[in-house]
């Protein structure tokens, strides 16, 4: 339990200055809502103007801006881009951090099993996305019951929400497996942002190429792409499975790998 | 009993040496001192008794218990007071020994308040703004506030003044006297002699020799300092380290001392000297000729 409590004090402040920005500007977002919808009609076509290409790319060629959920699904991508950046960070750097600081032996030295440090500290990553995501909620709750015009399917919402978290657990859980073979500071960042904004542009190459379509398999940004979620009302079951699969499998590995691993600061 | 019992021990860095072969027992209430110079093996005959790092052949217990196995078990009983000390830059000292203490599942504060006023640490003071002595002291009492049974204590004097030394040596011999083994593991040899019973010469990840202090600095060796009258010079077994300048030779010698003098008595003897050797002059011949005897 020490080691749980330490890291929710070490990660507190990045965990407030993320969850503040991104809440901050989700809601910054949704308040151009009333503007946008007013003069939707026009607004719709402007964007048939555009090319169909770019529009599915990024995945805008269904949304009809006077609904809110729609409208949120448009800026919603960009947040679960920087939503997933803060949940890789945090998985990445939670274990990564003792070694490449050379605290990792003093904590070794300590009556705990390296089991025990993997699960506090995964734990740990775990209450701070949820956390996240629990304030995400809340926050768009209100806003959308402020700036509504008509009702929203709840369903939805909170769909889109929960396809932002398994998003976030995901690259968490890609982070930590990573994060046992990368310990250098200097190199957990670029990889990390490396992975998350590949996986990305994936998403938006899979969907402008259909040669190259099946590259939505490799992308998280695909399984829970906001507008396929309000357009479909789920995530596909194969999405789902992949996820969950990757999760399961990260954080065994990570388990297995950092019993095995030789630690020598 | 055996605190620590190390047999055939070896590791390597992917084809790199680490340690060989390295068989040791240190008994409960000894204070062992692991003497050799940097990169001989120590750290990482330490790091693997701690099982930061896994032996690739060989095995070692503590308090019989097997070192990588039962390995959170054991260190409930272990002090390691790192050779480089690296603590969480965030915390101020008094935070780190809290933390450190929580592990341990009793109230340490009263000996935590003890050492600290021993020592003359601030717990108030941030650890990044630490010099590298109050690193040092902040790592001794971590070591020490939860009473444990074995120390195992890496370079422990790095940095620490000459009177801070002293007292942290009189911390280990009233830990000593309370019946904690300490392993302690050092290139400086005048420390090792002032602390210890029994020491392992450690050269090139092998272990040397294992003698009892006493007997490696009385018993065997012998410094002669001869100048002869007339330019003689004498060659008997046991004569190591031979230097010789203009009429005068010095050597160590470890063989039999009525050879010497007999061998004396038929040569023109100006001035002679037979003194105890210092333990480094013993030690550096075990160095230079990296004999096992």
């Amino acid at each position: 339990m020490a080691i749980f409590f330490r890291e929710l004090a070490r990660n507190r402040k990045s965990f407030i200055i993320w969850t503040v920005i991104l809440i901050a500007s989700n809601l910054g977002m949704m308040a151009m809502y009333p503007v946008v919808a007013e003069q939707a009609g026009s607004y719709n076509e402007l964007m048939k103007k555009l090319p169909k290409e770019m529009l599915e790319g990024l995945g805008m060629d269904r949304l009809n801006f006077s609904q809110i959920l729609d409208f949120f699904a448009y800026i919603f991508l960009y947040i679960i881009l920087f939503g997933g950046v803060y949940a890789m960070m945090l998985g990445s750097s939670i274990i990564s951090k003792e070694e490449s600081d050379k605290t990792i032996e003093f904590l070794l030295a300590k009556p705990v099993t390296r089991n025990a440090i993997v699960t506090a500290k995964s734990l740990c990553v775990l209450f701070y996305l949820i956390l996240f995501n629990g304030l995400f909620i809340a926050a768009d709750y209100i806003v959308f019951e402020a700036i509504k015009r008509d009702a929203f399917d709840m369903n939805k919402f909170l769909l889109l929400h929960f396809g932002f978290f398994m998003l976030q657990l995901t690259f968490a859980s890609v982070g930590l497996l990573i994060s046992v073979f990368i310990v250098k500071a200097k190199s957990v960042y670029p990889v990390t942002f490396g992975v998350v904004l590949g996986a990305f542009f994936l998403n938006i190459v899979s969907a402008v190429s259909d040669k190259l379509e099946n590259l939505k398999y490799l992308t998280p940004f695909k399984y829970v792409n906001p507008s396929d979620l309000v357009a479909s009302g789920k995530i596909e079951t194969v999405y789902m499975v992949i996820m969950v699969l990757v999760i399961i499998i990260s954080v065994v590995l990570t388990y297995v790998l950092y019993n095995r691993k030789n630690i020598a600061v | 009993m055996n605190a620590i019992e190390i047999r055939n021990l070896s590791k390597y860095y992917g084809k790199s040496r680490g340690i060989e072969d390295i068989s040791l027992d240190i008994a409960e209430g000894e204070i062992f001192g692991f003497i050799g110079p940097n990169g001989a093996g120590k750290s990482t005959t330490i790091r693997t008794l701690l099982a930061f790092i896994f032996p690739n052949g060989g095995s070692a217990k503590i308090f019989g218990m097997d070192c990588i196995k039962d390995s959170a078990k054991i260190k409930m009983n272990i002090g390691y007071l790192p050779s480089e000390v690296n603590y969480y830059d965030d915390m101020k000292v008094k935070d780190l020994l809290f933390y450190s203490a929580k592990f341990y599942k009793k109230d340490c504060s009263k000996r935590i308040y003890e050492l600290s006023s021993i020592l003359e640490l601030d717990l108030n003071k941030r650890i990044d703004s630490l010099s590298y002595g109050n690193r040092k002291k902040t790592a001794i009492v971590q070591a020490l506030l939860h009473e444990p049974k074995l120390l195992i204590l890496d370079e422990p004097t790095g940095g620490l003044d000459p009177l801070m030394q002293n007292r942290f040596f009189e911390i280990l011999r009233e830990e000593n006297r309370k019946g904690t083994t300490i392993f302690f593991s050092s290139h400086i040899l005048s420390e090792v002699q002032r602390m210890c019973d029994r020491v392992a010469i450690i050269k090139e990840g092998r272990i040397l020799k294992v003698e009892t202090i006493d007997r490696l600095a009385g018993d065997k060796f012998k410094k002669v300092k001869i100048d002869f009258a007339n330019g003689g010079r004498i060659n008997l077994p046991g004569m190591v380290n031979v230097e010789t300048k203009g009429k005068s030779m010095e050597f160590l010698f470890g063989g039999k001392m009525d050879e010497l003098i007999k061998s004396l008595s038929e040569l023109q003897v100006e001035n002679l000297w037979i003194e105890e050797p210092s333990l480094e002059e013993i030690f550096m011949h075990y160095y230079e000729t990296g004999r096992k005897d």
